[in-house]
């Protein structure tokens, strides 16, 4: 018997030091946990979960959220937070479909479209890196501003009538997959590689770590913080371009707490409030566990009113293991 | 034999696989100061922490006053009547004194309103008996760091303790302010408070306490009166090993200039301060806190703007905005606040080793070079004999003196033509603190400019060739280090 319990005693051993080396890798954990809800979903409703119009469903959904969770990352890597995102959306949704009504080209109204959100970047990464106001303040009102202003230009209406041609953007294929997944995988890509390799962006690690000390090291820890912003916004633009070629219209209400979706997406993927951390991938891998459960508890309860519960209880859930897990590596 | 307060009977402590302490047993007399010290990771601050109820021993017993108890959390300890004064002081800078020291026991009335009259009356009493004076009104953050010391001494007699635990108390005092803790704690000994002081300074040590612990690798390997041994004794009981030379050889014959600063002023924070810099010398900045050592550092480095005067380095002259520039120049300050200015604790040691000099390890097009990288750091973890071996663990998992090594590594990592290494050896254990002293040295016969800003005496006098000593905001002598005492030294930093 005693020979038993040593047995067991050694493959419990062996199962603890497994389940900690994939939890030690945020990612490794968020693929399992992804894995264990596909699994349970497909044994419990298969034939919806798994039909072609449902995967379609989540797919469509996800790519605005994927856009800009990865651009939340990079601000919240540099102790920053940007919570104008989803209205920056708007914005840019409205003025870009003004411009294509007022008979402008379609690349051309695309690209101011852009700036557009590049603008409200801009002013947001100036208050903060110049300025030194908090983040949290800044982006709020930019918040506010961007929404306001999208809502006085459209009149609170939907802005349709958009040309044909506009709407290839979102329906085009391409091998037969819609243009925005392949945007998206390489903005996702290159970001995920520019972050971990690139100089200039990796140093948003640095600034996120200790700023202080950053800039006593020699990094423009300014510049840096900038272009952080920038990026938060320019995909909140990207996200918006696709919405409103996709659904043919822009709109003020656009992007409606893609905010608290991107950060939760973000935080769950290894990002930390207190700067210094979070990975792309981490990110994109939070967005598809949200999509998944919300589809999951749609398709379980069968109201989609919940969706938006789900995401706040997902964040709370998510920063709420994180905080044990750090007080207890403090206290070790 | 006086009156038993603390007995500790072999206590073992481990994390995760690592024995921090090893059976330790040491007995705490009632009214007395002890010193316990040994190298970083010896387990000094585990063992107090243990004694403070902030950490549980694997084993062994701890008695207060023959009576074995057993702490569940810091307050447990408080209540029992024990207080730590922690080295990173952890008072709130927006409260007054008065509710620092009576956090969360304010007097309140019926409606659990504040009586804020008897707060600071009570505050106040508390001052008077310490021959302290303090306006109990103020706000915490704006007192300097001696005061502040005395504001958490003053919480502890508040709380009524017995046993107060002071970690580092001095390391960032002026003299002034050491003197004036060393006549609190014999105040507190006289009213029968028994005092544990840890600390790297072997003087002050000897100074103030009437029996020292011997920490090393866990393991008790000391415990004598003071009256009994000498600095030598204890070094070796520390390292376990015989340190002929704290210090290394001064330096050889001076070469050229290499860096001269001509009648630099900032207004406010100094003014008139005019040096030069030769090859192979290393040249000390002493003088007390405040006198303007650390603020020269940041002008010089560009991380504060100087008002008029003239940097020149190489013969080149330079105008320097910002710290990216300075480093441009190959002029690099290694700062004194380690963790807040210096290090990012929770980045790998490779990433720290690197942060000044990521130029230096990218392609053309800003892309990192891994192995570059990989490559440099092992060389300097190497090279500066950084513990554990390994340059993928985070900085904050090393102990004081690696982080430190780790520092300086990042400096040298930018290579320096000047470096200002501001306090580059506090709170750090004996054996860290000969190396990077030996590797100062070395960086100085290489041609390398090294300018030492310390406020312990013995480490200026020992390491350097010439002394520039401040006074007021400005620089009232630069002295040749032949044969100069303390007290010398002293006279032009004070007058």
């Amino acid at each position: 018997m005693n020979q038993n319990t040593a047995h067991t005693e050694t493959g419990r051993a062996t199962a603890r030091t497994f389940f900690r080396g994939i939890s030690r890798s945020r990612e490794s954990s968020l693929l399992l946990i992804i894995l264990a809800a596909f699994l349970l979903l497909a044994l419990l409703k298969g034939s919806i979960f798994l039909s072609l119009k449902n995967f379609e469903g989540i797919t469509t959904g996800i790519v605005y959220d994927l856009l800009m969770a990865a651009g939340m990352t990079v601000v919240l890597i540099l102790w920053g937070i940007d919570l104008s995102v989803g209205a920056v959306l708007a914005l840019t949704s409205v003025i870009t479909a003004m411009l294509l009504r007022a008979g402008l080209s379609v690349p051309l109204s695309v690209v101011l479209g852009l700036l557009c959100a590049l603008a409200a970047g801009a002013l947001n990464g100036i208050c903060v890196a110049r300025l030194k106001i908090a983040p949290f303040i800044v982006t709020l009102a930019v918040m506010s501003v961007a929404r306001g202003t999208a809502l006085v230009l459209s009149s609170g209406y939907f802005l349709s009538g958009l040309p044909e041609s506009y709407k290839y953007i979102s329906e085009g294929t391409f091998i037969g997959f819609p243009i925005p997944y392949f945007v998206v995988l390489l903005v996702l890509v290159i970001l995920h590689l520019l972050l971990k390799n690139w100089k200039f962006l990796n140093q948003a690690f640095y600034v996120g770590t200790n700023p202080q000390s950053a800039v006593l090291s020699g990094i423009n820890a300014n510049l840096v913080t900038f272009v952080g912003y920038l990026i938060s916004s320019l995909m909140a633009g990207i996200a918006a371009i696709f919405m409103s070629s996709k659904l043919a219209m822009g709109f003020s209400q656009f992007g409606q707490l893609a905010e608290l979706r991107a950060i939760a997406a973000a935080v769950i993927g290894g990002a930390s409030f207190t700067g210094g951390s979070g990975s792309i991938l981490g990110a994109t891998l939070g967005v598809v566990l949200i999509a998944i459960i919300s589809n999951g508890f749609v398709l379980l309860n069968g109201s989609p009113n919940w969706q938006q519960a789900v995401s706040g209880i997902i964040l709370l859930v998510a920063v709420g293991v994180d905080a044990l897990r750090r007080s207890r590596e403090g206290r070790e | 034999m006086g009156e038993a307060l603390l007995q500790l009977e072999g206590i073992s402590k481990s994390f995760v696989s690592n024995k921090v302490l090893d059976l330790v047993s040491a007995e705490f007399e009632k009214g007395k100061c002890y010193a316990v010290v040994g190298e970083n990771g010896a387990g000094k601050s585990t063992l107090m922490k243990i004694i403070g109820g902030i950490y549980r021993p694997d084993a062994g017993k701890v008695r207060l006053e023959g009576k074995e108890v057993h702490f569940f959390s810091a307050s447990d300890a408080i209540a029992a009547g024990i207080s730590i004064v922690h080295q990173e002081l952890s008072l709130a800078g927006n409260l007054s004194v008065a509710q620092n020291i009576f956090s969360h026991r304010e007097f309140v009335n019926g409606l659990g309103f504040i009586n804020w009259n008897r707060l600071y009356i009570e505050a106040e009493k508390i001052f008077e008996q310490m021959g302290v004076k303090m306006d109990t009104r103020q706000k915490v953050g704006k007192l300097s760091v001696g005061m502040q010391q005395t504001i958490e001494i003053g919480k502890a007699l508040s709380l009524k303790s017995k046993l107060i635990i002071m970690d580092e108390p001095t390391s960032a005092l002026s003299e002034k302010e050491v003197d004036h803790l060393y006549e609190i704690i014999s105040w507190l000994r006289e009213r029968g408070v028994t005092v544990i002081f840890i600390s790297h300074k072997l003087a002050e040590v000897f100074r103030i306490a009437e029996r020292i612990i011997v920490l090393r690798d866990g393991v008790l390997v000391g415990n004598e009166e003071t009256a009994r041994i000498t600095r030598d004794d204890v070094i070796r009981m520390m390292v376990g090993r015989h340190i002929t030379d704290l210090f290394p050889e001064k330096g050889t014959s001076r070469g050229e200039v290499i860096f001269e600063a001509k009648n630099l002023s900032r207004k406010g924070v100094f003014h008139g301060i005019n040096f030069e810099l030769r090859e192979r010398e290393i040249l000390g900045f002493a003088g007390l806190v405040g006198a303007g050592r650390s603020e020269v550092a940041r002008a010089i480095f560009g991380a504060d703007k100087i008002d008029t005067g003239e940097l020149v380095l190489r013969g080149k002259q330079l105008n320097i905005r910002s710290p990216r520039e300075a480093i441009k120049h190959g002029i690099c300050y290694l700062t004194e606040d380690r963790k807040g200015l210096g290090l990012f604790l929770t980045m790998k040691v490779k990433f720290n080793i690197v942060a000044a000099a990521l130029g230096r390890f990218v392609t053309r097009m800003g892309f990192y070079l891994p192995r570059k990288i990989k490559q440099q750091s092992m060389r300097f973890v190497q090279a500066m004999e950084i513990r554990p071996f390994d340059d993928e663990i985070n900085v904050m998992s090393l102990s004081g003196g690696n982080q430190q090594k780790t520092l300086l590594a990042k400096w040298l990592c930018a290579e320096p033509k000047l470096l200002i290494a501001d306090e580059p050896t506090r709170g750090v254990d004996v054996g860290a603190k000969a190396k990077i002293h030996k590797d100062l040295r070395v960086l100085a016969e290489s041609g390398v400019g090294v300018i030492v800003i310390s406020s312990e005496l013995p480490e200026i006098l020992g390491l350097c060739d010439r002394i520039a000593v401040f006074r007021e905001r400005t620089i009232s002598t630069i002295l040749e280090n032949r044969d100069l005492g303390q007290e010398e030294v002293m006279r032009y930093a004070t007058k």
